[in-house]
């Protein structure tokens, strides 16, 4: 039996008072699995961001409990006084464009959260370096980012999230950018990820053409999560 | 640990010192300002050290030739030997004349002294070129800014003057050339009036064609051991006259002369210091807010806020240094430009140097301040 890396239970996210009140999400329950790649899918403006921010630790929920791993994070209230600490040792971020850091280089960008860690600065570029021969772009271990294409940097940013080991990848519309080929590549990259690094992959996305690519399809729908294989058709 | 600011300013060199070369020059322009203040000092004393009087003797109720119009006759010289304690005197006369030159008149205060005196009032130092003065009329020596040469005629009055000597640094306290030619001479310049005056004086009733035995000043040393206020007290009780040590004439030049100019001098450069420092306050903010996409995704990922802190104080801090060092040479290359001394202290760049730097610290605040507020959530969403 797989081990559940993401669980979500009654999460509720509501903005305003009175007659401003909205409720974006309200009472989502789901999980993913550790070596699970999950694209999350809802028309626009139906909370995927939100949703995704709160699983990242970045905005508070109003209700509800996270676990990420083994830990409860969140129930009511952050239970970890730092939330960024649970962001740089248990997730990794993918953004829409690959936002690296202009003036650092490849390993740099790469190795900057693991010697944030505290791993060395020789350890964390051993290990960039395997993750980016893994990816095959070690010989641009040294570029700027700016010499590189789009795709490679979408490489490098994926580098980047995997660099401090972590649990769970969340992809914020990672292919938005990408033309259809390129686009496939990146999902298919996370796929590989999630299953031989064993995390859990939640991948936010438009694309309907990526859906097959992915194990499972989490749909926002009436302010809640439902879960739809893959295999099942009109799932946007 | 990768150091950021040293990233960060590596990727954008270029713009990093144009930038710091830019707060240089209003730095440079700062340290100007000081440098034009120490000098407005220094020519202010450039008289007192070259005549070495200990005591200057002028017209009674007036503060003396520099700071009010004052007139004793030059025969005091003499009665004042008489008086304990004074041991050499000289009769000067002060007055600012334009030198009639090729291009433009140049203004100069002429100071008149008896050659063949007690007390020269050329510093043989200063001399560059030429000779003292050798006669009683007709001779000239002049500072070398005036553009003048050894041999030039200089036409004054009804007269024509020759240059016998060039000094070098001779400037009265407010900055003009000095020239020297011999007391008789200048007394004709100050006190002689022209045949016309003398004739339209006569028709008034009015005798007399001006008192040419008059100067403005009589300086005088004391023999060892007499007490410079003591003997002061003297003159002013037995002559009637106004008499001033050294350090009360010091305190005329520097303080009640020049004192508004330097508190001008002192605003321009406080100003000058605020808006410094305002200039690099925007610019940190305006490179924090060209990084505010990468500062929130560093947010995101968890790099902590001190990480993002120390590039901002360190790039804003480099850039307070780089702007002084750039300052710093910029105003030693132009200060020789200026048309009145400007002297460049040690003190003063280190004084400023301190205040760049606290300036810049504070200027970062607000850099830091964007840091802290960022939202990592500006990450997501595109």
């Amino acid at each position: 039996m797989k081990k559940q890396s993401i669980r979500v239970e009654n999460l509720v996210k509501s903005f305003g008072k009175g007659e401003n009140f909205v409720d974006v999400i309200n009472g989502a329950s789901f999980s993913v699995d550790k070596g699970e790649l999950v694209a999350l899918v809802a028309p626009s403006g139906a909370g995927k961001t939100t949703l995704l921010m709160m699983i990242g630790c970045v905005m508070e929920p109003t209700s509800g409990q996270i676990y990420l791993g083994d830990e409860k994070v969140y129930d009511g209230q952050w239970l970890a006084k730092d939330t960024r600490s649970i962001r740089r040792e248990k997730i990794g971020f993918i953004f829409q464009a690959h936002y690296l850091i202009p003036f650092l280089n490849v390993i740099e960008n790469v190795t900057l959260l693991p010697q944030t860690n505290g791993l060395t600065k020789e350890a964390s570029e051993a290990k960039a370096m395997e993750i980016l021969e893994y990816f095959d772009i070690g010989d641009k271990a040294h570029a700027m980012p700016s010499q590189l294409s789009g795709g490679q940097n979408q490489r490098v940013a994926i580098a980047r999230a995997l660099a401090n080991s972590p649990e769970i990848i969340l992809a914020d519309e990672p292919t938005a950018a990408l033309d259809m080929d390129r686009s496939t590549d990146v999902v298919k990259m996370l796929k590989r990820i999630a299953i031989e690094q064993d995390v859990a992959v939640i991948m936010v996305t438009h694309d309907e053409a990526m859906l097959p690519l992915c194990d499972r399809v989490l749909k926002i729908e009436d302010k809640k999560v439902i879960s739809i294989k893959t295999a099942d058709e009109h799932i946007i | 640990m990768i150091n950021l600011a040293q990233k960060d300013i590596q990727h954008t060199l270029g713009k990093f010192i144009v930038t710091a070369m830019g707060v240089g020059m209003l730095l440079g322009i700062v340290l100007i300002m000081i440098g034009v203040y120490r000098g407005m000092m220094v020519d202010a004393e450039i008289l007192l050290q070259d005549l070495n009087a200990d005591l200057w003797i002028v017209q009674e109720n007036t503060l003396g030739p520099f700071a009010e119009a004052s007139r004793v006759h030059e025969d005091l010289k003499n009665t004042l030997r008489s008086i304990d304690g004074v041991d050499k005197t000289a009769a000067l006369t002060f007055q600012n004349l334009q030198l009639p030159a090729a291009t433009k008149p140049v203004r100069v205060v002429a100071v008149g002294f008896d050659p063949f005196g007690d007390i020269n009032a050329i510093n043989k130092k200063r001399l560059i070129a030429g000779h003292g003065l050798t006669k009683d009329h007709f001779q000239i020596v002049v500072s070398l800014k005036t553009g003048f040469k050894l041999g030039d005629t200089i036409t004054l009055g009804h007269d024509n003057y020759h240059v016998v000597g060039i000094t070098k640094g001779t400037v009265a306290s407010g900055g003009d050339l000095l020239v020297y030619v011999s007391l008789k001479d200048a007394q004709r310049l100050q006190f002689l009036y022209s045949n016309a005056r003398i004739r339209n004086d006569r028709a008034r009733g009015i005798s007399g064609g001006g008192d040419t035995k008059m100067v403005n000043a009589i300086i005088a040393t004391l023999k060892p051991g007499f007490d410079v206020d003591e003997v002061a007290k003297n003159i002013k009780r037995w002559k009637h006259l106004a008499v001033f040590t050294r350090a009360q004439e010091h305190t005329i030049l520097t303080k009640n002369l020049i004192e508004k100019a330097s508190k001008q001098i002192g605003m321009f450069t406080a100003i000058l210091v605020l808006v410094s420092t305002i200039i690099i306050a925007l610019i940190i903010y305006t490179m924090t807010l060209e990084k505010m996409k990468e500062i929130s995704i560093m947010k995101l990922i968890g790099i902590p806020n001190t990480l993002i802190i120390k590039m901002i104080v360190q790039e804003t801090l480099l850039l307070g240094v780089l702007a002084f060092i750039f300052g710093n040479g910029f105003s030693h290359l132009i200060a020789g430009n200026f048309p009145k001394r400007v002297v460049l202290e040690t003190p003063d760049a280190l004084a400023l140097f301190a205040v760049v730097i606290i300036a810049s610290i504070f200027a970062s605040f607000i850099g830091v301040r964007k840091v802290i507020h960022a939202d990592p959530a500006a990450a997501i969403g595109g």
